[in-house]
């Protein structure tokens, strides 16, 4: 049946990739695979589908998910991230598991936001079960042996930490209302909201201060001594301290310099519990990487785990990114009798050649500029 | 171009002379966008930065990818289109508030306390440029009024029976009187604020900051 206008469009956000955008990409994906495969994490996939109560458990939160009924009537997704599904398959099927875990990932993830990417490739990688700061270290230095593998220059990584708001909420008490909100102003980067919750508030003059400031301790490990301060509260002693070892390991992994302190990241308050990083790359107005320490999301799962890990979001950076050339075949084969030029490419193929056969006869000068025009070295006529 | 290089995006019409003048104080000289109202586009070759002039509606998409680095929007803009910018600072001018309106001679009765009883509002209409804003509005009233979605005069919709209201900002008042309409229920007050990719944010951390607070010193 013909195609109506819809037929021939695709659905916003969606794209093709033809031979030389493909190549380009699989090349990166393979090479950042590569990279974690040298770190020993192996390589795991999940389905396209899960259930949303997987992704996403509060029913009444705004969700950017792609949703369909199954024939059940329970709501599926495609998925989002991989963090999470890693998470449900590890409690289902790891619980005996060898911890830590080191798994990485390479697939398409599925966003119904008003972004110019609605699905894109990510690579990225879980390691499960260990709550130490050199975890930590680890998975930022891999984040950084990517990009590195890439052949990215100018990227920057952020480094900061969800335990310094989380402690102090915690230790001045916040009322409900006054998180919810402040929370709210971080998800949406409003520091004008910000701003007026926290002026108003009843908290202390320096708690205050130490909110207001935040979005603006960025730096190298300096920063860190300006919340000495508040070494008498445990959540924020350790959160600093973590935050000042972990630096110092990447010190030993050789990739200190691609990374400063930025304890103004700013991001919702979804599974990160510790450490959060982000990789900026100048021309691309969202983080091409995202990551961090997730201590709580196994146990929603049902089995108690630290974790941490990131997503390098391959498919927004494509663009900026060299072009890899097509493989192109190594010989074309022709000749007039379809039978011998059909038995002559498969045992060039058997050889290991790219053949490409020519679909019916066609002249030597013909297939000159043929094999000219699709990059192929080698010909070979057939003579019957 | 330097790493300190940046973009900002200006809206035209009645904010422009404000933030260029709020920029020429905080050191960006931008007295040639003034000169000027056709060009789209002045490099500022002293102050390593550019200025690009777009509609209004328009500012925070091109901060959200990054094609500029900083704008000048107002938050009745901000807070429809929802996008994913940081916020920095209240510039304080441009205000305006959000309300709903109505025809005087079809407006609701009031209730004890002096507020309009919006309840017999119910499966109405309500035409609006900002039609995400009257959605949140009435949904957390536990009300269901459609938002008809125009680009401009809403003031006509009720009078031809398009709505029965109207969701609109309103600076002075002067639009609504001239067109019969009251207002029966303020939903948030905005002025202009200052934004920024919240990539650039981070990579142009100490440009971007220093800029905001020049800027927050002056208002």
């Amino acid at each position: 049946m013909e195609r109506s206008t819809l037929g021939l469009k695709l659905p916003e956000g969606m794209r093709d990739l033809l031979p030389g955008e493909l190549a380009s990409l699989e090349a990166l994906e393979g090479k950042a695979i590569q990279v974690c495969k040298n770190w020993s994490y192996q390589k795991v996939a999940t389905p396209g589908l899960e259930y949303r109560a997987c992704v996403e458990p509060d029913a009444n939160k705004e969700d950017r998910l792609y949703k369909f009924f199954d024939k059940n009537g329970h709501i599926v997704v495609l998925r989002p991230e991989f963090t999470t599904p890693i998470a449900r398959m590890v409690s289902a099927r790891q619980r005996g598991g060898i911890f830590p875990l080191r798994y990485c990932y390479s697939g398409d993830v599925y966003r119904n936001d008003s972004s110019r990417y609605r699905e894109f490739r990510q690579v990225g990688v879980e390691l499960v079960g260990s709550g130490s700061d050199i975890a930590d270290a680890e998975v930022i230095a891999l984040a950084v042996e990517i990009m590195k593998a890439l052949e990215i220059r100018n990227f920057q990584l952020s480094l900061g930490h969800n335990g310094i708001f989380s402690g102090l909420a915690q230790e001045m008490n916040f009322s409900p209302k006054l998180r919810e909100e402040l929370e709210d102003g971080i998800a949406r980067k409003d520091m004008v909201k910000m701003e007026s919750v926290i002026s108003q508030s009843e908290l202390p003059e320096a708690a205050k201060d130490l909110l207001l400031s935040m979005p603006h301790l960025t730096g190298k490990e300096d920063v860190l001594n300006k919340l000495q301060s508040w070494n008498h509260i445990p959540a924020i002693r350790r959160a600093v301290e973590s935050l000042r070892t972990i630096y110092l390991y990447l010190k030993d992994f050789g990739v200190q310099e691609f990374v400063s302190l930025d304890l103004g990241i700013l991001r919702g308050f979804s599974y990160y519990t510790g450490a959060i990083f982000e990789g900026y790359l100048p021309g691309i107005g969202s983080p091409v990487i995202d990551g961090g320490r997730y201590d709580g999301l196994y146990s929603d799962f049902g089995i108690n785990l630290p974790a941490t890990g990131f997503a390098v979001n391959l498919g927004i950076m494509i663009e900026q990114l060299q072009d890899y050339e097509v493989e192109n075949a190594d010989i074309l084969v022709y000749g007039q009798s379809p039978g011998a030029v059909i038995k002559r490419c498969r045992e060039l193929r058997k050889g290991g050649k790219k053949v490409e056969m020519a679909l019916g006869y066609i002249t030597d000068t013909d297939a000159r500029k043929m094999a000219s025009s699709r990059g192929i070295s080698e010909l070979e006529r057939v003579e019957s | 171009m330097t790493k300190n290089f940046i973009t900002i995006a200006l809206p035209k019409g009645k904010l422009l002379e404000d933030s260029v003048r709020l920029l020429n104080h905080a050191g960006i000289d931008c007295r040639s966008v003034e000169e000027d109202s056709r060009k789209l586009m002045f490099e500022l070759t002293g102050s390593e930065a550019r200025i690009i002039i777009c509609r209004p509606t328009d500012i925070p998409t091109y901060v959200e990818y990054g094609a500029a680095d900083i704008g000048f929007v107002g938050k009745d803009t901000l807070v429809e289109q929802n996008l994913d910018v940081a916020e920095l600072v209240d510039l304080k001018f441009g205000y305006c508030r959000f309300v709903v309106a109505m025809p005087e001679e079809t407006k609701p009765p009031k209730l004890a306390d002096g507020s309009y009883d919006l309840s017999v509002l119910n499966h109405k209409r309500a035409a609006t440029k900002f039609p995400r804003v009257a959605q949140m509005f009435f949904s957390e009233r536990g009300m269901q009024v459609t938002p008809i979605k125009l680009h401009g005069n809403i003031e006509l919709a009720p009078r031809v029976g398009l709505a029965e209201m109207i969701v609109d900002i309103v600076s002075t008042g002067t639009t609504l009187r001239q067109n019969k309409l009251v207002e029966i229920a303020p939903i948030m007050e905005a002025t202009t604020r200052m934004i920024a990719n919240r990539v650039s944010y981070r990579i142009k951390y100490e440009r971007i900051q220093g800029l905001a607070e020049k800027i927050r010193e002056l208002i």
